[in-house]
């Protein structure tokens, strides 16, 4: 959790969120907004009297789903299942040396052992005041989030001020800063040792402790791992901004803008030696500065006439991005965390020193962007609009003959309710037509891709040693994302049905991918430009009042959404050397990115228990073999959505949102580990289904413990195949809220302008015949092309949370 | 906060681009910091000699003699209790890799990335001077033994047909990014032993941590004992125990240690806290603290478990009841030694047997060992047969080397001359006792030939 760069923000301090998709209107934050623009404004001080918000929330958490696991008597029957029908006699072999009467002692919940109910409280006080020279905003807030699983939590506080001043009718300047510093006390991802041990290797057979009370350790334990690891990192965030502005003459604005984001990241990482089995236990540190500054200058002039209006802008924009720290981190034998102990890290960084293995950097992943830009809108009569739209982004990630890149964008739109045949309309109360069509560029590739890069390494035997980092390739540069974005917008009966149609095809090429290259050149991927991504789709959202009475009003938010996602091209690289994710999925001419590939498994042969495949051309086989995989399944859904119904009555408030996708299919990765071979793994409840005598039709085949027993299976991680294919429809109810404004003069009574208590419940149903956890799925993988390469595998993923969450606000 | 004045500078240059007297470019010259150009790392011999150390950190690190390459040979061999192991480490014991595999993949492509460095310092020996031939040395060992590595693990062994013309590995000699093909074994073989002979004439007599002329002739002396080349295995053998640079450790459990072993001929040095070795034998093989994956066949411990063989202090049978692991790396650092006396005493001694020539040299090495491992409670007689050293050569060489990664190779040299050694009873040759290229070869390459899969046990 909290990796996320929204964290350190204070959710009270945001005034709106906009999502900008097509060109037109993203296309003004240039090769940032390439895939969209989230616009989220921050409150600002308001006219009028000085007012005070206060609001407090307390909330307990937990997890929304998880797949089911058989107890450790289960586990073992299975395993002595596997083990007779492997053709032994006696009782089977168990895992990590354990013997069967230890083994029999212990019936381990590791989930409930890792997990815990999560509890959080957060507080906010806002001050706000306006009058027409100046207007503040100012806030702190504090809050503290225990998550559900156990040893894992956030604490932040933060303080803003957003200050608009207006000294004369010609100048204005706002100021923003925001600091906040959060505290994440942070435990392994769930792959690698946290949650995903309770799902994989921690068997109910594995004792917590051993006899003498220490931690068992003979296999996974993550209690243990959670009781002994002090794994904390700080983040502290400063972000400030200003902004000038100057109208010189009538209609004429000058706007210069300058912001910038430090964020300083210690973390902190130690191991005691009950965790490293040494002497001492081992201490790591990074610390690390995130810098980004950005200045931005336009000039706007507006020119009027009749009914036509037009506003001219022109702009220029840089950006600066760079990190100071150390890249390699300082590490070495401690007996306490840095943290807590200067002296120690100031002789290991001497120590390190010493042996030329201590590496600070200024400048880090440098990378600038300059920009030019200049805009034309044009609108008639507030019935047509035009806007036309041109920027020159250049990057320093792209060589001297590619740094530049050529960005126009075009959009209109058309209210016909403006009209004069429809003004007066009963029925038609608003009817707009937009369409844009425009280009964005893509840099997202590390900086300095272009040519060969060397770095330091550290040190080997005392001696400093300088490494090749990459394959250079002087010829990247901007990928295109080519946006066609058309819709319709509606309103009837005086907006009480109204809503939005909108179509979007979306055409990436030279699309920048870090694809596979021969691994005997010693480098196995490389960055390059290649191919053609299309996506199209489809979304609708409505709006309706419903019952619009005195007291009682109820309303209803609708949205549905279909994208359609194809491989246009590969350019000369084959299906496989495209990585990234895991070996499940791959790029695939005329299928969706990160299409399933895998061997088709047709059933269990009921005579011997076996599995039987699909072949390349579709025979039945009993031989499983990696080269039968074929395209299969459904990555994207086929329709996913949401629906919201709010009803209010007098002061009461009763909000409900359900979100659903519809098709679509969910690949396991971690049910190959779960479902197949009997090894050192959990095993879900769902095998009971399964071959145990001749004559049984069952959904999987006959327990084995060594991947020898299925024909042609190399190992379990290759099992690559449509066995762990689920259907991924499902239904939440996201959220559910009930609030209750008290009265306005019972409020004002007792000092108050307002006063509102809610609760609030997230996540509190889920509806999905998904057998392996939570429905919906998130990656967890650093790297953005591995996400991008497994949109429908999941593998250990830590399951969303569910939440209640109780609160009062007031302001006075 | 502390002005920044590059910020200033930039916010210039902005408003420089704002009225339109400048575009920049040297904004957006602004390469990042952390990293250097090529021409700028390779400037000077301390350059080229800094890329040449980073070899040693893959050659050094978990993924080759750090742990890897010894995790592999051990895995494929038949010491190893393997039959509980899944995933990767089951697939590689049971002898039927595929092209997946992340551990056996990332172990291949960084056995080819420390041969790019050694590579790149060759095509730029012409800005180095007083290191100049000891830098072509250091190289031209490494990209032998990066070659070496490879092709007997991915490759049907030397000797499986009379001109070994069967396919090897890429041959790689360049720096060149070109889609792969393999080339046969004999041409990798070939490479192998021109590059050390000339490694050979150029490295350092004497360079601690680092290869040196004693070195390249051990290396040399594993590669043609590899091809039952006895004549040039015995040479080069001899000319490493003779030398008198090292000397032969009396007691047995120094091998892996901090500094102290005086049998280490090539050996990865651990820098506390700066470089680290190790770590995959550590994590694999240690057994004091936690049962460790890797765990050793009754079979193969009833070869040590003897009266008087003091060896058996490698082994731990009581900690973890009806589990035999080893105790040889059981300490938190330790110096990894690739090439060292106890070997080339091994071979020298084999070969002479072979050969039937300087049997009492023979007699002498396998002595030591003997005299070593029993604590003087045994030896063979100064006039023994050839047969009987060999019989002695090759069963303290299967105790002595145990957990090193050896064993495997003996079983495809020994096999390649006639004879089936493997107690798990594969064919030394069969086609799952080599690895699987890595998917993304044959992704690169549509027509690279990779091996035929599975069917040994």
């Amino acid at each position: 959790m909290n990796q996320n760069p929204l964290a350190t923000m204070n959710a009270n301090d945001i005034e709106s969120v906009e999502i900008l998709k097509d060109a037109g209107a993203a296309g003004i934050y240039g090769s940032r907004g390439a895939n969209g623009v989230i616009l989220v404004t921050t409150k600002r001080g308001k006219l009028g009297k000085p007012t005070i918000n206060f609001s407090t929330k307390f909330g307990l958490s937990t997890y929304a789903n998880k797949p089911d696991f058989v107890s450790g008597p289960e586990w073992l029957q299975l395993r002595q299942e596997a083990w007779t029908n492997d053709g032994n006699t006696g009782l089977a072999t168990l895992p990590q040396g354990l013997t069967w009467a230890q083994a029999q002692q212990n019936n381990t919940d590791w989930f409930d052992l890792v997990t815990q109910t999560g509890k959080s409280n957060d507080q906010q006080l806002s001050f706000s005041q306006g009058t027409e020279r100046v207007k503040t905003y100012i806030s702190a807030n504090y809050g503290d989030n225990q998550s559900f699983l156990k040893g894992n939590s956030y604490e932040k506080y933060g303080v803003r001020a957003n200050v608009d001043v207006k000294p004369t009718n010609y100048f204005s300047a706002n100021i923003n800063i925001g600091y906040s510093k959060g505290t994440n006390t942070r435990v392994s991802a769930a792959w690698s040792g946290g949650i995903g041990d309770a799902m994989s290797t921690a068997l109910p057979i594995y004792p917590v402790f051993n006899q003498d009370g220490t931690y068992w350790s003979n296999g996974a334990n993550p209690a243990r791992t959670i009781n002994y690891m002090d794994w904390k990192s700080v983040d502290q965030r400063l972000l400030a901004g200003i902004t000038l502005e100057l109208k010189p003459f009538k209609n004429f604005t000058l706007k210069g803008i300058a912001n910038m984001d430090n964020l300083h990241v210690v973390e902190d990482q130690f191991s005691p030696r009950e965790l490293t089995g040494n002497t001492n236990g081992y201490a790591n540190r990074w610390d690390n500065q995130i810098l980004n500054r950005n200045f931005t200058g336009t000039a706007n002039y507006d020119i009027s006439f009749d009914k036509n209006k037009i506003t001219l802008l022109a702009g220029a924009e840089t950006q600066n991005f760079e990190q100071n720290g150390y890249p390699s981190g300082i590490g070495g034998d401690a007996n306490t965390p840095y943290s807590k102990d200067q002296a120690g890290l100031q002789a290991r960084m001497a120590a390190m020193a010493a042996t030329n293995s201590l590496y600070y950097v200024n400048g880090l992943n440098r990378t600038t962007f300059a920009s030019l830009f200049g805009r034309v809108n044009y609108s008639y009569d507030n019935k047509y609009y035009l806007q036309l739209l041109m920027r020159r982004d250049g990057s320093s990630k792209f060589g001297p003959n590619k740094k530049y890149g050529y960005f126009p964008a075009a959009s209109a739109a058309w209210t016909i309710s403006q009209e004069d045949f429809l003004k007066n309309n009963k029925t038609i109360s608003n009817l707009k037509l937009r369409a844009s069509y425009g280009i964005t560029g893509n840099a997202n590739i590390p900086p300095g891709e272009y040519y060969a890069k060397f770095g330091n390494s550290g040190s080997y035997n005392g001696n400093p040693a300088t490494s090749p980092q990459n394959v250079e390739n002087p010829n990247l540069h901007w990928e295109q994302l080519k946006s066609i974005d058309a819709a319709i917008e509606f309103g009837f009966f005086n907006n009480r049905i109204s809503g939005e149609f909108a179509y979007y095809n979306k055409r990436t090429s030279d699309v920048l991918i870090n694809g596979g290259i021969s691994p005997s050149t010693g480098f196995g991927f490389a960055y390059q430009n290649v191919g053609e991504i299309l996506n199209e789709g489809l979304e609708l959202s409505l709006n309706t009042i419903n019952i619009n009475g005195k007291n009682f009003k109820w309303t209803t938010n609708f949205n549905i959404s279909k994208n359609y996602n194809e491989v246009v091209s590969i350019g000369n690289l084959s299906a496989d050397a495209i990585g990234g994710g895991t070996n499940d999925t791959r790029i695939i001419l005329g299928k969706p990115v990160g299409t399933n590939f895998l061997v088709r498994y047709y059933g269990v042969d009921p005579n011997d228990g076996l599995p039987i495949w699909l072949n390349k051309d579709g025979y039945q086989t009993k031989t499983f073999s990696l080269d039968d995989r074929v395209a299969v399944g459904k990555v994207i859904p086929d329709y996913v959505g949401g629906l919201t119904n709010t009803f209010t009555y007098k002061g009461f408030e009763l909000n409900t949102l359900f979100t659903f996708a519809i098709g679509g299919n969910i690949y396991d990765g971690s049910a190959k580990r779960q479902l197949g071979v009997v090894t050192d793994w959990n095993i879900r409840t769902d095998i009971a289904d399964r071959w145990r005598k001749p004559g049984d039709i069952a959904k999987f085949p006959r327990l084995t413990m060594s991947s020898n027993n299925y024909p042609g299976l190399s190992s379990e991680w290759n099992y690559n195949s449509t066995m762990f294919l689920y259907d991924a429809s499902f239904a939440r109810l996201r959220e559910l809220t009930l609030a209750y404004n008290l009265p306005a003069d019972f409020a004002k009574r007792i000092g108050m302008r307002n006063a509102k208590v809610f609760a609030t419940g997230m996540n509190l149903l889920t509806f999905s015949k998904y057998p392996g956890g939570d429905p919906e799925i998130a990656r967890d993988f650093d790297n953005p092309q591995d996400r991008n390469m497994s949109p429908n595998v999941t593998y250990l993923t830590t399951p969303q949370q569910k939440s209640v969450t109780f609160g009062f606000s007031t302001s006075f | 906060m502390k002005i920044n004045y590059k910020s200033l500078a930039k916010g210039v240059c902005f408003l420089l681009i704002v009225t339109g007297i400048t575009s920049c470019e040297k904004f957006l010259d602004a390469p990042p910091l952390n990293v250097i150009t090529k021409g700028e790392a390779l400037k000077d011999e301390a350059g080229v000699a800094a890329v040449m150390n980073s070899a040693y950190q893959i050659l050094g690190g978990g993924d080759v003699f750090g742990g890897k390459y010894q995790v592999l040979s051990e895995l494929m061999a038949d010491n190893i209790q393997g039959n509980l192991l899944s995933g990767d480490y089951g697939e590689i014991y049971n002898r039927k890799t595929s092209v997946f595999g992340d551990y056996k993949n990332g172990f291949y492509t960084n056995i080819y990335q420390a041969n790019y460095r050694a590579n790149t310092v060759l095509e730029n020996l012409g800005v180095t001077a007083a290191k100049r031939d000891d830098l072509e040395g250091q190289a031209r060992f490494v990209r032998a033994f990066a070659h070496f590595i490879s092709v007997r693990l991915f490759a049907q062994p030397y000797g499986t047909t009379a001109d070994n013309s069967q396919l090897g590995v890429p041959l790689r000699t360049t720096t060149a990014i070109d889609p792969a093909t393999r080339a046969t074994v004999k041409q990798v073989y070939d490479q192998i032993i021109s590059d050390l002979k000339i490694a050979e004439t150029k490295l350092n007599d004497v360079n601690p941590g680092y290869p040196t002329k004693m070195a390249a002739k051990a290396l040399l002396a594993r590669v043609y004992f590899s091809m039952n080349d006895f004549a040039n295995a015995y040479n080069y053998a001899n000319q490493v125990v003779s030398s008198g640079k090292f000397t032969f450790e009396s007691d047995y459990t120094k091998r892996f240690s901090e500094g102290l072993s005086t049998e280490a001929i090539f050996q990865i040095i651990n820098t506390d806290g700066s470089y680290s070795t190790g770590g995959g034998l550590r994590d694999n093989f240690r057994s004091d603290f936690n049962l460790p994956t890797l765990r050793f066949t009754p079979a193969f411990y009833s070869f040590v478990n003897t009266t008087n063989d003091v060896r058996k202090a490698w082994f731990n049978t009581v900690k973890y009841p009806g589990e035999i692991v080893t105790t040889k790396y059981n300490k938190e650092r330790f110096n990894v030694p690739v090439l060292h006396l106890t070997e080339m005493k091994l071979i020298r001694a084999e070969s002479a047997a072979e050969l039937n020539t300087n049997l009492d040299v023979a007699v002498g090495d396998i002595n030591d060992i003997l005299n070593r491992a029993y604590a003087g409670t045994k030896s063979i007689p100064t006039n023994s047969s050839a047969a009987l050293i060999k019989a002695n050569a090759r069963a303290e060489r299967l105790i002595e080397m145990v957990a090193e990664g050896d064993r495997l190779y003996e079983i495809k040299r020994i096999g390649a001359k006639g004879e089936n050694i493997d107690r798990r009873g594969a064919v030394w040759n069969c086609p799952g006792l080599i690895l699987q290229f890595p998917v993304s070869e044959m992704a690169s390459n549509t027509n690279f030939q990779r091996n035929v899969e599975g069917g040994c046990n």
